[in-house]
């Protein structure tokens, strides 16, 4: 016998891919790197922030801010670098960021499903 | 990111438009309001706002804190003037920030090295608007200060600018890619201000006026640093301040070591109290241990 599964919300259109997401941070970086005169270098997931883009710690922290300005509150940059050792903020790379900001987009996404579904479950049941 | 600016009061060397200063606030998650404001202020040359928001400040905030932390003059994303660059401008600047900020309620302060300096400059300033100070590997401006920072900043000068080469090809060599490029920050400004020279003309304080601060007071050390192997330090820190060794850690311990620093620090703030007095709920009679007279 197989027991049906109550459907999980589908995974939203609106939520970006990684693809997006990556174009995105990537054109936040040349924006910092131009300031700092350093622009036509490749930015792709295994890219080090310090390693391959000279960035200094404060300039994630300023990096931060855009993500929060981009993407809004549910992209909460402190909040991951709280898990991280320093040398593992050091040793960074776009991926690692990028992936974040997806898993972020998809609970923030996920969650305005079910808030919506609940709505709607209220609105059924009055 | 905010860009705070501070108007250019006479003394402080800026000139008529003031000084803009980076700062970054956190808030206790979900909106809850804060218990407490905590000024994080860092250290000199290589430091910045960064070596807090990526140790301890997440979790004060998240412990219920309202944090502010900004970058001193010259450092990380504020302003680098030629000069203005002595400990008592830097105290102001603090003043400054605060009243800019609207933060009227007493702040607990903590510094690491040359911030934790700053910090007792503002308590001694201002003592009624600071509930406590914590510092990471830090002295009050006392003159054996003095003469410590001016040897220090005179060693520097020689290594980042009469041999920035070399000592940067060091530095990469031996401490990685990420500290030789706060190192050729901290050769920038050095080079192009008066930062040097500055500071070591700062103004200081006697032993006996630091003695007279009454706030409470954390004095954090690394156990192998050169400042905790002084003799005398204690003698310049604030009557009750309490003196924590961390063993096995040097002069860089907030880096190295910030899940002991952040520890420390949660429970000591919150020994302090918040900065409004708790109300007192009478004790229901008859509790064990009531004070029934």
């Amino acid at each position: 016998m197989t027991t049906v599964e109550p459907t999980a919300p589908a995974p939203a259109q609106k939520t970006p891919t990684a693809q997006a997401v990556l174009a995105d941070v990537a054109g936040m970086l040349r924006t910092m790197l131009d300031e700092e005169g350093l622009d036509d270098i490749e930015i792709a997931m295994d890219t080090r922030f310090t390693d391959d883009l000279e960035l200094e710690s404060i300039d994630l922290v300023t990096l931060a801010g855009t993500l929060q300005d981009r993407y809004g509150q549910e992209v909460n940059f402190a909040e991951f670098v709280a898990d991280l050792e320093l040398d593992e903020i050091i040793g960074l790379t776009v991926g690692q960021l990028v992936e974040y900001i997806v898993r972020c987009l998809n609970v923030a996404e996920i969650q305005a499903a079910e808030t919506r579904a609940a709505e709607a479950g209220v609105a059924e049941g009055s | 990111m905010a860009m705070i600016h501070l108007g250019g009061p006479p003394g402080t060397g800026d000139g008529p438009d003031g000084i803009r200063l980076h700062v970054q606030r956190l808030s206790p998650p979900g909106g809850r309001p804060p218990t407490a404001t905590v000024v994080l202020v860092h250290g000199l040359l290589t430091d910045s706002l960064a070596s807090w928001y990526f140790t301890v400040a997440p979790d004060l905030a998240a412990a219920g804190l309202d944090v502010v932390m900004y970058d001193q003059r010259g450092h990380g994303r504020s302003e680098r003037p030629g000069s203005g660059y002595r400990l008592e401008t830097f105290v102001s600047d603090l003043e400054r920030l605060l009243d800019q900020l609207d933060i009227t309620t007493p702040v607990h302060l903590v510094g690491n090295c040359f911030g934790g300096t700053v910090a007792y400059g503002y308590a001694l300033r201002h003592p009624e608007r600071v509930a406590g100070i914590a510092t990471i590997e830090a002295k009050p401006a006392t003159e054996s200060w003095l003469t410590d920072i001016s040897g220090i900043m005179r060693r520097i000068v020689v290594e980042l600018v009469a041999h920035e080469a070399e000592s940067l090809a060091w530095v990469t060599a031996h401490r990685g890619a990420h500290t030789a490029r706060l190192a050729k920050s901290a050769a920038r400004l050095v080079r192009t201000t008066t930062i040097a020279e500055d500071v070591a003309a700062s103004r200081t304080v006697s032993e006996e006026r630091v003695r007279s601060l009454r706030c409470p007071a954390l004095a954090v050390y690394g156990a192998d640093s050169e400042l905790a192997g002084e003799d005398g330090w204690r003698r310049a820190l604030p009557p009750g301040a309490r003196t924590v060794m961390l063993p096995g850690e040097g002069h860089s311990v907030l880096a190295e070591a910030p899940a002991r620093i952040r520890t420390l620090l949660l429970s000591w703030i919150g020994e302090q109290g918040t900065a409004t007095p708790p109300v007192t709920v009478p004790v229901a009679a008859g509790l064990e241990g009531a004070d029934v007279s």
